[in-house]
């Protein structure tokens, strides 16, 4: 798995999706619908899928002395890696937020979602829905990805149109806080996103390496 | 002789094509020229030989393993390589070659520079860069450089001028004398007759024959049909497929039916005339 990983990292990936990674720095951004952020991170993981099925990637790895299933857990491991840098920046950046920026006007004031731990856990959601919808979508016939981006496009603007109206309905303003109050909440959304993101990732997977060893390439 | 490849009533069902009880097997040291027309199951065959094509039923089992419980292990001994299909195509090879080796356990840098050389392969060319023959020669580099014991070529020559076409050739049969086996599939009937000693000849996804090539030929006679008038319904019966030429026609039967043709002038066929004859079918 090690070789393979090196292999989707040197060989498979498209620079753009290393790039990308900063979008994970909109955290930072007042005034804005930060969850996009996490979107712009698998917009650049899409590139990597494109460049992949240009240069006939699957085809490639499958032909390697590798398990036909090998193929389709390192692609998973690669995305997830991506998407975990991703978090990891972001939640850095979040709790430079919540601990010395908490009292900065723009954040006080912020009309959007403020970057806590609730955002943390919309942003893992996020992700799992890029790995369930899109990442299992593509694997399905190892081909084609425009359908299940799309799909996976729509899912991610109702979620984030739908955090961004919740905490504008009276009694949910408390997952809009820039700092630690109500931090058991704050932080029982974040355990159970995370729960939701590791549960939707391994389905994905599984389902993945069904559909992949019955594909003819 | 050991078997390195046994293929055993494989079956492939598509919408509008299917692969029927495909049998053959190869000898350990022989090479085999696969045959067939455009779209007669020879790319689905092979494809089905590492795994990449799912079939309905049927066994395969290459170097005494069977694919399905140790397709890692066989991916290790055999190499694949197929014409028109190119990875990484904004990568230089040196990168290629640096990440395929470490998956190899036998993989020779010697044998590898060896073939990038005879081929006049540049390393620090991006694949892009390379024209369509020069593709294929540096997929054959990559298939030969891990000192595998079956070759699986799918139209390894295409593409590929008369001299490199010819090199290659040379390279099979120096593999075959080391005791490598290979079996690939062409279109260039030359190719066989010129390192090939054994054909696998597959017809609208049915193995029509799997033999020496000497054998094959000798089960075929070609006869000149001047005027098709003076043919009894008999002797049409027995022909499996008729030509025209500017001369006439000329009909191909088997070897043991030649005596319902003492009139005709009779021909030894070549694997060409043969593939040409039964795919026209009838008269």
């Amino acid at each position: 798995m090690k070789k393979l990983l090196c292999k989707e990292f040197k060989l498979t990936a498209c620079p753009l999706t290393f790039i990308f990674i900063v979008f994970s720095a909109m955290t930072m951004i007042p005034g804005y619908p930060i969850l996009i952020g996490a979107f712009f991170v698998c917009l650049g993981i899409l590139y990597t899928f494109q460049f992949a099925r240009e240069d006939n990637d699957v085809l490639y790895t499958a032909l390697l002395p590798v398990a036909k299933n090998d193929v389709v857990k390192a692609r998973y491991i690669f995305v997830t890696s991506i998407e975990m840098i991703s978090f990891i920046i972001s939640s850095i950046l979040t709790l430079i937020r919540m601990i010395f920026l908490s009292n900065v006007e723009v954040y006080v004031n912020n009309p959007l979602m403020n970057a806590n731990l609730v955002y943390l856990g919309s942003y893992l959601i996020i992700f799992a829905l890029f790995n369930l919808i899109f990442v299992y979508g593509f694997f399905r016939t190892a081909y084609y990805f425009g359908k299940p981006f799309l799909y996976y496009s729509i899912a991610t603007f109702v979620l984030v149109g739908a955090m961004e109206t919740l905490h504008n309905i009276p009694g949910f303003e408390v997952l809009n806080v820039c700092n630690f109050d109500r931090i058991g909440l704050q932080l029982s959304f974040l355990l159970i996103s995370v729960c939701i993101y590791v549960v939707a990732t391994f389905v994905s997977m599984k389902k993945s390496i069904s559909k992949f060893d019955n594909i003819d390439m | 002789m050991e078997y390195v490849l046994k293929v055993n009533r494989l079956n492939k069902e598509y919408s509008n094509f299917k692969l029927e009880n495909v049998s053959f097997s190869i000898k350990q040291g022989s090479i085999m020229g696969f045959i067939g027309r455009n779209g007669a199951g020879k790319t689905t065959t092979l494809k089905a030989l590492m795994n990449l094509v799912r079939p309905s039923s049927g066994e395969i089992e290459l170097l005494s393993m069977s694919l399905r419980e140790h397709e890692k292990e066989i991916k290790q001994r055999v190499g694949y390589a197929t014409g028109g299909i190119s990875y990484y195509k904004r990568k230089k090879l040196i990168d290629i070659i640096n990440i395929t080796k470490i998956f190899y356990r036998n993989w020779d840098d010697e044998v590898c520079r060896h073939y990038l050389k005879m081929f006049a392969l540049d390393k620090s060319k991006k694949l892009f860069e390379l024209s369509e023959g020069m593709k294929v020669k540096f997929n054959l580099t990559i298939a030969l450089s891990h000192h595998a014991e079956l070759l699986i070529l799918d139209e390894p020559t295409s593409g590929l001028d008369p001299v490199s076409r010819d090199e290659l050739l040379e390279i099979f049969l120096d593999l075959a004398k080391e005791g490598v086996s290979i079996l690939f599939s062409t279109h260039i009937i030359s190719d066989l007759d010129r390192c090939a000693d054994t054909i696998t000849y597959i017809r609208k996804g049915k193995i029509l024959a799997s033999e020496k090539i000497d054998e094959f030929l000798e089960n075929y006679s070609l006869i000149d049909l001047p005027d098709k008038g003076i043919i009894s319904d008999n002797q049409k019966g027995k022909f499996l497929g008729v030509c025209l030429n500017k001369n006439g026609s000329t009909a191909l039967v088997r070897r043991n039916d030649e005596g319902f043709f003492k009139e005709f002038k009779k021909r030894e066929p070549d694997l060409e005339s043969i593939m040409i004859h039964l795919e026209k079918e009838g008269f």
